[in-house]
């Protein structure tokens, strides 16, 4: 096989685990971002987090929510809201510090983060 | 005084000529342990089953990772018919007998008010389980699946068949004890013990019988003829497939996969999977990695038993 061939099929090889890394790096995300209390499930993203402080700044101490299952939970805004805003910072943070390792990674052991050997 | 509901872990391990499922469910028993925190793991075997685990492993290693062992006698017969095709990757492939007949069973077998019913080879490697206690859902199990390798697509899994009912997964279930799911567990067994009715029934794919088809078929009749009418678990069914492989467990919540290129099988890439549970359908691998994954779980739970009874030793002075 001539090597300019070699080379693009190593780069499609890279392509395919760069993003199959970083799917598998989404779901993860999405899986610690799901938060569940008082018997509800909910996805913590911006909209809830939001919502929340709205209903902080307008002292609402105890309210109603829908969850993902839209069945209605009790919180207790306060804890809710800093439970939520800590877990979202988190998990977005380590999303970031994995994410920019990925996209610095040119080859597959680095995307992998593993010995230029095993590779 | 109330007192709080008992909560547990249930795991059904039945060996077949080549796949040492307990094995797979002591390891699964000490991630449990280790991730979830939980003590409470019931598993349902057979005593050949659990005596070659006990030569194999050591009786104090196996009541270290499981607090309850429940026996029943194998249906020989069923046994013998239930023979399904096990992959080790595209290259091997062998038929052997698939013996899972008394997961609907698992109501009444579960000691627990709110139990988890997972398969052996469904691999904890994170938390996210433990937000299924106390749910207002008294019942969930997964019809939300997602191939690990990413870009594959099996159409096919998501249905009984192409014009069929939604699929929903037996690999983990989430249930609390009332009428409701006790109802549920009875139509599965009703489906169990009239399998060839429900097949043309609802028109299931293949001749073995797999709890993914008789708990599908409990789902849509308990839930009223409806759709999707059991609740989805709050976490997406992640999996990887009999053609793949794993390369290494790299600590007790990664695992370095190795999986089936779509466009050229026999073909794999690797993808490193941390922190998400994860469901392995080749139990060879999962069989190859145990040594390492024991020795990541069980020094972690050496040192820490180590360091409490320091802090106890501590307090004591």
């Amino acid at each position: 096989m001539s090597i300019r061939l070699n080379k693009a099929l190593e780069f499609a090889n890279y392509r395919v685990t760069l993003n199959n890394q970083s799917s598998a790096l989404k779901a993860k995300t999405q899986s610690l971002l799901s938060y569940s209390i008082n018997g509800g499930t909910f996805s913590i993203d911006l909209a809830l987090i939001t919502f929340c402080k709205q209903l902080l700044d307008q002292n609402i101490s105890e309210v109603v929510l829908l969850d993902e299952y839209e069945n209605p939970i009790k919180v207790e805004v306060e804890s809710f809201y800093d439970e939520i805003l800590s877990r979202y910072f988190e998990v977005t943070n380590d999303y970031y510090a994995e994410y920019e390792k990925l996209r610095k990674a040119r080859k597959v052991h680095k995307i992998l983060d593993l010995d230029e050997n095993v590779t | 005084m109330k007192m709080s509901p008992s909560r547990g872990i249930l795991m059904f391990a039945h060996n077949n000529a080549e796949i040492d499922y307990f094995k797979l469910a002591v390891v699964n028993s000490l991630l449990i342990q280790k991730h979830l925190g939980i003590k409470d793991i019931t598993v349902v075997t057979d005593s050949h089953s659990y005596a070659y685990a006990k030569k194999e492993l050591g009786k104090k290693f196996i009541d270290n990772a499981i607090n309850n062992i429940i026996f029943v006698e194998k249906d020989i017969n069923f046994k013998r018919n239930n023979i399904r095709t096990f992959k080790d990757t595209s290259h091997t492939a062998k038929n052997l007998s698939f013996y899972n007949l008394d997961r609907a069973d698992a109501y009444n077998l579960s000691p627990y008010d709110e139990t988890i019913l997972l398969d052996a080879d469904y691999l904890v490697l994170s938390n996210t389980l433990n937000q299924c206690w106390g749910h207002n859902n008294e019942l969930m199990m997964n019809w939300k699946w997602q191939d690990v390798m990413f870009e594959r697509k099996f159409d096919g899994l998501n249905r009984l068949n192409d014009f069929g009912i939604t699929m929903y997964w037996a690999t983990v279930v989430y249930f609390r004890k009332t009428d409701y799911v006790q109802s549920f567990f009875n139509c599965a067994r009703h489906v169990r013990e009239n399998t060839q009715f429900y097949k043309e029934l609802y028109k299931w794919p293949g001749r073995i019988y797999r709890n993914d088809y008789s708990f599908s078929i409990a789902a849509h009749m308990i839930g009223g003829f409806v759709d999707k009418a059991i609740p989805q678990l709050p976490t997406t069914l992640y999996k990887t497939f009999d053609t793949d492989d794993i390369s290494s467990a790299e600590d007790a919540q990664t695992l370095l996969l190795l999986l089936e290129k779509p466009r050229s099988p026999g073909d794999f890439i690797l993808t490193k999977w941390r922190g998400v549970d994860v469901h392995v359908m080749n139990k060879w691998a999962i069989n190859r990695i145990s040594g390492a994954m024991l020795k990541y779980v069980s020094t972690t739970t050496k040192s820490k038993t180590r360091k409490s009874r320091r802090k106890k030793e501590t307090i004591a002075g």
